[in-house]
């Protein structure tokens, strides 16, 4: 009998849990009647969160009794907290309405039809303001999956006084900037007394990808095939082999270090360093003493393609969301001129809006005009494949593998094989 | 009669108070666990869970052929072998050289028990920047180099990463099971180690004599919850090594969060779990086997 009833309990328990774990879905409206739309983005920096704060309190106060705009600020880091937390929803139904992700998982979500394209949340006009490589980056299957309101770019940055005294050159346009040969032989020269020549982003996760990517493209390869179903033939192709062996020359050679130490260019311990364009108003700010320039993307010998990264994160409107008038008018909002202006000024970080231009100025000199002018006329995008999740992690793997010691076409051969296997298990038609 | 009532209620109460443990063990290790192996015979993608089809055997079947998996299951085995010997060793010594003291016990004790206290993610941060490959920046490089050695790969070299962090984890770990041996010295009566040297045993003697046979529950007792907790190792390859350099720190938990978080192969995560249940069921009880033949 007793046996039976605690059989009973438990059983009850775990029809419970099951319960639970489907989730009735909850009408998202307030006591009020005013239509509720959540935003999920990771916390950012203070000047950042102010601004959300400002936006969300002027948004719901336009629209009192409509519609109440609230976020939630995620803390990311630089693990994977956040996606941890993305999968946790998708799984149990519970995706806030706007949901900021990394530009390369725009593909991914929209693969599985987790966001929804939002072609007719602006008009044309509207859509022609935005540059061309963030509205690459959100594109999907010929539809937009997401906006962003910022951009950014990776160059090489250089310790001025170090240059001169090595005599090196330094490229006054992007035609002239460095081929691989000579960002190579200004590396072994500027190596000297604790100082490496260059730091190339080692961080173990998406840096790699985000710019070491463009090694591949200068070359006349990429990651994976332009539909983003192959990555065989692409990331291990002779180019990419070759790519990868440059980079690794330099890490083999001691020219960078495979381990570098926080702020290694900003300390002078490296001579130059591929940099994001957020460096700037860092070394502004922080390190008024350092006689710095930066300069354009290297480019692969003999003819390489010109390029540089590109990407930021952006927001998506989720399968979950309801009142998608409601969304619409927050994306409206969120991504006005003036609020992609506001934004972009906050986080030092160059807008994705052609008109902001008009009003951040400062991208028309030197330092930042030269990430505006990559960003318009060099940037690519990272690889739009639903497998990114898996190519980003493999050749982050590969890279390291390969610098400590692995053969280049063995490690690449073993991302694109992964990757491969990724689509056609879940992808492929 | 009185009595059997009495019983009969007693029990009663008994199951009720055990309810609310049955409850969460139920809803938190249970139910999962049942799920785990459910969905290991899927092709679950934690994108897609509308998706979830049935593949039978797959999962295993690619699991057995998986290199990847084998070396996980090698490096954590090989973690565990090193891990569990050092690390017991050290906190016995730890402990012995303590409980020898009169003077300043407490401070000791704190002071090797305070890395356990801390958390892991910041004791990896911490030993990251000290094995930093570069002499510039790693201490212990800059300690080997100053000695006229050459500086150590650490984590950054296959063929020490795995070492590196079996160090630190010991180094780490060592403070909780020396306050057990702790305990356990205390419960050695004195009258023995008398007995031990009026017969003539030197302070090696009466370690060997004494102290070991007494500690003898205390000492399986350790062995077994380091086992566990070392076939369980993900921290320290999250945050040093991503379970680089060329899967030289790869272990079945890192594994399993790889494939199951990083690149959203549940399915796949789960069966690689299941199989890691099994092995650490076996491993416990095999080690339960030999403690009680002994």
């Amino acid at each position: 009998m007793r046996r039976r009833a605690v059989t009973v309990t438990v059983t009850a328990m775990m029809l419970s849990c099951l319960c639970a774990g489907c989730g009735q879905v909850k009408e998202r409206v307030n006591e009020d009647g005013e239509s509720v739309i959540t935003v999920w983005s990771p916390t950012d920096e203070p000047a950042i969160e102010e601004w959300w704060v400002e936006k969300i309190e002027a948004f719901n106060e336009q629209h009192k009794g409509s519609i109440h705009l609230q976020r939630e600020a995620i803390v990311r880091a630089d693990s994977y907290a956040y996606e941890d937390k993305i999968n946790a929803a998708i799984t149990s139904n519970d995706l806030p309405d706007i949901l900021f992700v990394d530009g390369p998982t725009v593909s991914v979500y929209a693969a599985n039809e987790i966001t929804l394209p939002i072609d007719d949340f602006f008009t044309q006009e509207e859509w022609d303001d935005f540059l061309d490589s963030s509205k690459q980056q959100n594109t999907y299957d010929g539809k937009i999956y997401a906006i962003g309101a910022t951009e950014s770019s990776v160059a090489l940055y250089y310790n001025a006084d170090m240059l001169a005294e090595a005599g090196i050159r330094i490229p006054e346009s992007k035609e002239e900037a460095w081929t691989w040969t000579e960002f190579y032989d200004a590396a072994k020269k500027l190596t000297k007394d604790g100082v490496v020549g260059t730091n190339i982003i080692m961080d173990k996760g998406e840096g790699l990808p985000y710019v070491l990517e463009q090694f591949w493209i200068s070359n006349g390869t990429d990651l994976v095939s332009a539909d983003g179903s192959q990555a065989d033939g692409y990331i291990n192709s002779p180019e990419g082999i070759e790519a990868a062996e440059f980079l690794n020359s330099l890490i083999q050679d001691g020219y960078a270090n495979i381990d570098p130490i926080q702020k290694e260019f900003h300390n002078e311990r490296a001579a130059t360093m591929l940099g994001g364009s957020w460096e700037v108003a860092t070394l502004e700010n922080d390190y008024p003493d350092l006689n710095w320039g930066v300069t354009y993307f290297p480019v692969a010998d003999n003819g390489g393609t010109l390029t540089s990264p590109t990407g930021d994160w952006v927001a998506s409107v989720t399968k979950n969301a309801q009142d998608l008038d409601a969304v619409k008018e927050v994306m409206n909002f969120l991504f006005s001129e003036e609020n992609v202006t506001t934004y972009a000024q906050a986080i030092s970080k160059p807008p994705t809006r052609r008109s902001s231009y008009d009003v951040l100025t400062e991208y028309n000199e030197y330092p930042r005009s030269l990430f505006k002018e990559q960003l318009m006329e060099t940037g690519h995008p990272r690889p739009r494949t639903p497998s990114y999740s898996v190519l980003s992690a493999e050749f982050s793997e590969a890279l390291l593998n390969i610098f400590t010691g692995v053969d280049a076409k063995e490690a690449l051969d073993a991302a694109a094989a992964a990757t491969d296997k990724d689509y056609n298990k879940y992808y492929a038609e | 009669m009185q009595v059997s009532v009495n019983k009969k209620s007693e029990r009663k109460a008994a199951y009720i108070f055990i309810i609310p443990a049955v409850v969460l063990l139920a809803a938190f290790l249970l139910y999962p666990a049942l799920q785990t192996v459910r969905y290991a015979f899927t092709d679950y993608n934690i994108m897609r869970p509308d998706r979830i089809k049935f593949c039978g055997l797959n999962n295993f079947v690619e699991l057995f052929q998986d290199k990847d998996f084998w070396i996980a299951v090698k490096n954590t085995l090989y973690f565990t072998v090193l891990v569990v010997p050092f690390q017991t060793v050290l906190a016995l010594a730890l402990a012995l050289l303590i409980s020898s003291r009169r003077k300043g016990v407490s401070i000791f004790r704190a002071a090797y028990f305070s890395p356990q206290v801390t958390s892991m993610v910041v004791v990896a941060i911490l030993w990251t920047v000290l094995y930093n490959s570069n002499p510039s920046s790693g201490l212990l490089n800059a300690l080997l180099v100053k000695l006229g050695m050459e500086p150590c790969g650490f984590l950054n070299d296959p063929k020490t990463a795995m070492n590196s962090i079996i160090f630190m984890s010991a180094w780490q770990g060592a403070g909780y099971q020396m306050m057990i041996f702790l305990a356990g010295l205390q419960g050695i009566p004195k009258d023995q180690y008398e007995a031990a040297s009026i017969d003539g045993a030197g302070k090696i003697k009466s370690f060997f004599y004494v102290t070991l046979p007494g500690l003898k529950n205390v000492i399986s007792y350790v062995i077994m919850i380091t086992v566990i907790q070392a076939m369980k190792l993900f921290t320290q390859p999250y945050v040093m090594t991503k379970g680089g350099p060329q899967n030289s720190t790869r272990t079945l938990v890192y594994y399993v969060y790889e494939q199951g978080f990083q690149k959203r192969n549940f399915g796949y995560a789960c069966a690689v779990a299941a199989v890691f249940f099994v092995i650490v069921i076996s491993l416990s009880i095999g080690m339960k086997k030999i403690i009680k033949a002994e």
